[in-house]
């Protein structure tokens, strides 16, 4: 099992290295482990580095058992170590998939000797958190590293486990460890060890017992097969590219019209976008959602078929259908008010039926929310007092409005209620003329070059939430069609450049428009001219890639 | 505090023959009762708070033997206590965090060792030096070699660090100078066990007093007794000690059979010399290594013939000392050339010169010595594949990853009253425009990490507002200055408060008042409100500022962020010049949960109507643009793939970890973000009226939902 070049002789210390976030009770987990060991009458070692990384951060526990037993000994004390060292640790138990990377990245995770021991959930670090599209590392790389680079592996989702169990995620770890036989101990040990401590004992033993079931059944499994088990891994995956509802739920004539003019890889996505549409105004706003989608398939082959699934009218679809159902106070009235939202929150707070609950909606109208749902010729008047008077056109109106009492719901009923007159609303007209230039935008780009009508498609991702953060998106959005798009199109400025280039140049441009808040890098790529390069970003992000 | 020691205080009980098990700062803890010490104080901070803290749960035991423990408010006010050892008998042993610790009581530090002792006077110091490390990296070796104060460097193991805690004692006596004993991190976290002895009375304590003060002139730190006290420490205490550590054998010789060759370490790292020495092929797990070592427990002073006599055969010798400069190889090349042995000195040529001396580091430094001293009868072809084979080990996992993981840096816990304090100074920011901001030590530190990005320096516990005395002047527009309070009454008082009013600078401070030394464990400090174990002062923070002449004082809910926010614009732009005090209150939330939580549970065990809150994102409402995650980086606010097969980016969710402390909807509101968030308090154990409010509402709101619900599937239908 170990090498046995350059080793010293005798028994080798068992090496156990575990991670975990801080207050997930990985210094409990260690007492344990030191419990057992010490009742079994073997030599142990245990250390750690709290430090500042108790709070929220990263922690690692060092633990070194020498099994032989103290009593055959004859009052030789080993040395033990304080430190895990590359390529010498047998058992590698981390709570959460991310830190099981970490411990690989640091070599303690080595095909001749480790066991990897670790939680599949994902507690999410805060870059990942905080960017401002999808940041996350993706968990394939670390699955498929933890099968190329550990002797074995037992990875489930123990925080899951834990919350089945009613329990904490150390004592399920501790059931995996004893579930995977690594250490000399009996299951009895561990447990007494659980006893001993005297904390929740009841708790910890159910954890106890999912952990050491599951581990069980993994190792199992994979001692039949080398592949490595990933059914509960599957949290992550993200949104599909196809919906697989169909054309499913829509009015007839609207369902006719899909299956006719789209191809039939794009039927999903477009019937959902109806679908949202319909759910977001009436059959007549879905119907001239497919009346705008449906010059893209021709715009798309305008050079021959690219062969990719039809992804530009697929991205335009997701794109276009998100655009048209822009949130304003009306929708967010509305989805706040139904009924399935009323249950989904119930649910989340793991309410029971029937138990009374108040919920408190925070609300920030400003003079931009307030305007938009106004006939046009009051909001431009509003808007235009506004800019004379800046301390008026900042106004905002916070409220907090409990929507579990009649009054409060009846507030945001009413405004939901408003929908049939959305038409008629200021926001209204100004989001159709935009999305009427972008699509024509997108169709001349398209028609130019396949590559460029899909980036100027996938610019319409940066147009998103609300206040600040809308005007931004927006604002980025515009100045990437304006800066780059527009100009070489009208073969002016960038126009000298090829039409894949300029594909190129503002494929970065939109990543870099999602890099950070401040514009740095957008400024930064846009000034380059032709795009240049994007700011190197954190290879460990995944970015606006589709 | 945020652990209870009442097992580990039993432990201290432990008598003649009993086996103690536990982490090695409570080994020594029981060590220094086992001496006869008659004082201990200190302050705490990783990795020495554990002894504060058992100590502090103590007080039965300490008070049976008449020992006195003190919470000093400083490293400085704890190393001034020692002074008792100087004119008296008394044995006495402080502690605190180190190399910073160090630093603040270098004043009194300096004049203790000038001055010299009558009782053992013996500084414990946790040192914080490596990876996971919270503070500047620096040694405390060279305090001990400035002062002349001897430093002990023991081997990571129960008994010898109990040991030389007695025996430094005894040398501190000996030689009439205080003794330091260093503790790396590891080694205070270390569990393992030790033979007890019976705890010692002390001859002079609490129980047994003194009457007469005794005095003596050449004790008192002024000329000409100070030119005395130099000249004492090189002819007298000196000699005295090297033959202390000599006839005691405080340093260690292990032979091996390589005997052409040898390893002189510091104590402390001897554990990690064994294992790199075993896996190298080069020893057992017992200690038996091929290369013989002498292990410096005691690191200053070194003594002379041990060290030539372990050299002087030797073609070659490899110094292990962690950390620069490099005192110990410069001592022993000084040595060895004195003493004419030309013996050739490896160390920091092969060993790294600055940083922790992890396995992997000694592995290669270790192979490196091997290959180039070559010892007799030692192939260095396997010791050079085994750490070839290190290396393709960490090169495979970084190609089958793919690139580095995210890194996980330390944050605000869930529901921490000092996050809404950095979400308003980001709000206010956008208005007044970004601001110098002096950081603190504390947790209020973790603000100049991500996702909030704030504070330009820090310069030291309590001394955000001094450390802005220079910067504040030539700035067009007022400075700000975060302080805990643990560093105000640290340090930040008479350093910042008073220096700022004197100077009549014209900055604002902002003081985080959370009630407790949080980011060490949750101290009590003099503004700890409540009164447990007799020990709180709750003197008024408010009432300090008023008496030091501090005019514009705003006290403020951390939590409310908006008026946070308005207090941060006013005190950057008012007229008022001056120095202008935010108090941000808020107690510790970890604290606090630790006190609610049980409460609460036992609320809904007793079947007692109990109303529990948690926030929460409208999944369909918000859009993935995660702004809310940048002014706030709560644990619980995080993200989770859309269900929206329209939207790709994750969405916004508060996990179940939400303590309800309102900051995200507050912040959503307070910076406009979006109208996704919302709180929800589920009522347990409702009375009638609760039931009967609610079944109305539910009905009426049901009905106007099955209204809105027909009107939909009617659109649908069209």
């Amino acid at each position: 099992m170990k090498p046995s070049s350059a080793r010293a002789p005798g028994a080798e210390p068992l090496t156990i290295l575990i991670g975990a976030l801080g207050g997930e009770g990985g210094g409990v987990l260690t007492d344990w482990l030191v419990a057992t060991a010490m009742a079994r009458g073997y030599p142990v070692q245990s250390t750690s580095i709290p430090g500042v990384a108790q709070r929220t951060g990263a922690t690692t526990y060092y633990l070194e058992i020498y099994p032989v037993r103290r009593s055959d000994l004859d009052g030789r004390q080993p040395i033990l170590g304080l430190y895990p060292s590359p390529g010498g640790v047998d058992l590698a138990v981390m709570s959460e998939l991310v830190e099981a990377g970490r411990a690989m990245e640091n070599g303690f995770v080595t095909p001749d000797r480790t066991l990897l021991i670790a939680s599949a959930h994902r507690v999410y670090s805060i870059a990942e958190k905080s960017a401002m599209g999808d940041g996350r590392f993706d968990s394939e790389r670390i699955l498929r590293a933890a099968e190329k680079l550990a002797r074995h592996t037992v990875l489930f989702d123990m925080d899951a486990a834990a919350r089945d169990s009613g329990s904490v995620i150390s004592s399920v770890i501790m059931g995996a460890i004893a579930g995977s036989a690594v250490l000399p101990f009996e299951q009895e040990n561990f447990e007494a060890a659980i006893r001993d401590k005297g904390v929740a004992v009841e708790a910890n033993l159910r954890g106890f017992h999912a952990g050491l079931e599951l581990a069980g059944l993994r190792l199992a499994r994979q001692s039949s097969s080398a592949n490595l088990d990933r059914e509960t891994t599957a949290g992550d995956t993200p949104a599909g590219d196809a919906p697989d509802a169909g054309v499913e739920g829509l009015p007839p004539q609207l369902r006719q019209r899909i299956e006719t003019d789209f191809p039939a890889e794009v039927h999903g996505m477009v019937a959902e976008g109806a679908r949202r549409l319909v759910d977001y105004q009436d059959a007549r706003y879905a119907g001239l959602y497919l009346d705008r989608l449906a010059r893209l398939p021709a715009a798309e082959s305008f050079q021959g078929d690219p062969g990719d699934g039809h992804k530009l009218t697929r991205e335009t679809a997701r794109h276009l259908a998100l655009w048209m159902s822009y949130e304003d106070a009306i929708r967010v009235a509305d989805l706040k008010t139904r009924r399935e939202r009323t249950e989904q929150v119930r649910a989340d707070a793991g309410a029971k039926p029937n138990q009374p609950v108040r919920i408190v909606e925070y609300l920030d109208p400003g003079l931009d929310e307030i305007t938009a749902v106004m006939p046009p010729f009051v909001a431009r008047m509003l808007l235009g007092i506004g800019k004379r008077f800046p301390s008026l056109g900042r106004y905002r109106h916070p409220m907090k409005v409990r929507t579990d009492t009649v009054s409060g719901f009846l507030k945001l009923w009413l405004m939901a209620r408003l929908r049939p007159f959305r038409r008629r609303t200021y926001r209204y007209g100004v989001e159709q003329v935009q999305i009427e230039r972008w699509l024509d935008t997108l169709a001349q780009a398209a028609m130019r070059d396949h590559g460029l009508g899909l980036e100027v498609a996938l610019c319409a991702r940066l147009i998103k939430g609300y206040g600040d953060t809308y005007e931004r998106g927006w604002g980025n959005f515009r100045r990437i069609l304006d800066t780059l798009v527009l100009p070489a199109l009208n073969g002016g400025g960038a126009g000298s450049l090829a039409a894949g280039q300029v594909a190129q140049a503002v494929r970065r441009a939109r990543e870099a428009a999602l890099a950070d808040p401040e514009g740095t890098a957008l400024d930064q790529v846009l000034a380059d001219g032709d795009g240049g390069q994007a700011p190197q970003q954190d290879q460990s992000m995944r970015n606006a890639n589709v | 505090m945020e652990r209870s020691f009442t097992k580990e205080v039993a432990a201290l009980r432990l008598g003649e023959g009993e086996r103690f098990h536990g982490e090695g700062i409570l080994a020594m803890t029981k060590a220094l009762l086992q001496s006869g010490v008659s004082y201990v104080g200190g302050y705490q901070g990783a990795p020495v708070s554990h002894m504060m803290d058992v100590l502090g749960d103590a007080s039965d035991i300490l008070d049976e033997l008449g020992v006195h423990y003190e919470v000093c408010p400083s490293e400085a006010a704890a190393a001034a206590m020692l002074g008792a050892s100087i004119n008296y008998p008394l044995r006495g042993a402080v502690v605190w965090k180190s190399v910073v610790g160090t630093n603040v009581a270098s004043d009194a530090l300096s004049n203790l060792a000038s001055a010299g002792v009558k009782g053992g006077a013996l500084i414990l110091v946790g040192e914080d030096y490596g990876e996971g490390a919270s503070i500047i990296q620096e040694r405390s070796h060279a305090t001990a070699l400035k002062s002349s104060i001897w430093l002990l460097d023991p081997r990571p193991d129960h008994e010898r660090f109990v040991t030389l805690i007695e025996q430094g004692f005894e040398l501190s006596e000996a030689s009439n100078t205080p003794v330091m004993m260093e503790f790396r991190i590891r080694a205070c976290h270390v569990h393992g066990s030790f033979v007890c002895k019976d705890n010692r009375q002390p001859r002079f304590s609490r129980n047994r007093t003194l009457s007469e003060p005794a005095r003596d002139y050449d004790r008192i730190c002024l000329p000409p007794s100070t030119y005395l006290q130099e000249k004492q420490k090189i002819e007298l205490r000196l000699p005295a000690a090297i033959d202390f550590i000599r006839r005691h054998g405080l340093n260690e010789v292990f032979p091996g059979d390589a005997s052409d060759v040898g390893i002189i370490l510091q104590g402390g790292l001897y554990n990690s010399v064994i294992r790199a020495l075993a896996q190298l092929g080069l020893g057992d797990h017992f200690g038996n290594a091929k290369l013989p070592q002498l292990v410096l427990n005691v690191t200053h002073p070194l003594v002379p013939d041990e060290i030539v006599g372990f050299c002087r055969d030797k073609k070659a010798v490899l110094i292990v000392e962690e950390g620069q400069p490099d005192y110990i190889e410069q001592a022993i090349n000084a040595l060895l050339r004195k003493a004419g042995v030309g013996t050739v000195l490896f160390g920091k040529d092969v060993l790294p010169m600055a940083g922790e001396y992890t396995a992997e580091v000694l592995l290669q430094g270790l192979s490196k010595f091997v290959a180039e001293a070559a010892p007799a009868g030692i192939d260095p072809a396997p010791v050079l594949a085994e750490v070839e084979r290190m290396e393709r080990t960490k090169r495979a996992a970084s190609e089958a990853l793919g690139g580095p993981v995210p890194k996980r840096p330390p944050g605000f816990c869930v529901g921490c009253p000092e996050r809404p304090i950095f979400s308003a100074m980001k709000i206010a920011e956008r208005e007044t425009g970004k601001v110098h901001i002096s950081s603190d030590i504390g947790c209020h530190t973790f603000s100049t990490l991500p996702p909030f990005n704030l504070g330009n320096t820090v310069l030291g516990y309590g001394l955000s507002l001094a450390s802005s005395a220079a910067v504040a002047p030539v700035f067009d527009k007022r400075v700000v200055s975060v302080m805990g309070d643990g560093g105000f009454w640290h340090n930040g008082i008479s350093t910042g408060v008073a220096g700022a009013q004197y100077n009549k600078t014209d900055s604002v401070l902002v003081i985080v008042d959370n009630g407790f030394t949080s980011a060490t464990g949750q101290q009590y400090i003099p503004s700890t409100t409540g009164k447990k174990n007799g020990r709180f002062a709750d003197i008024s923070i408010t009432g300090v500022l008023r008496s030091l002449g501090v005019r514009w004082l705003r006290r403020v809910r951390s939590y409310k962020v908006g008026e946070m926010t308005k207090a941060f614009r006013e005190a950057l732009t008012t007229k008022q010049g001056g120095l202008k005090v935010i108090l941000a209150e808020g107690e510790c939330q970890l604290v606090r949960q630790r006190r609610i939580r049980p409460a609460i549970q036992r609320r809904l065990k007793a079947g007692r109507r109990t109303v529990r809150s948690k926030f929460g994102v409208d999944e369909a409402l918000c859009t993935g643009d995660h702004s809310c995650v940048r002014l706030s980086g709560c644990p619980s606010l995080t993200i989770k793939p859309s269900r929206d097969p329209l939207r790709e980016d994750p969405v916004a969710t508060v996990d179940t970890n939400c303590v309800a402390c309102g900051l995200c909807g507050d912040v959503a509101q307070a910076a406009s973000l979006c109208p996704s968030f919302y709180r929800i308090d589920t009522i347990h154990h409702p009375n009638p009226w609760d039931r009967l409010l609610f079944g109305v509402r539910r009905g009426v709101i049901g009905m106007l939902q099955s209204m809105a619900g027909h009107e939909t599937s009617w659109k649908r239908a069209a």
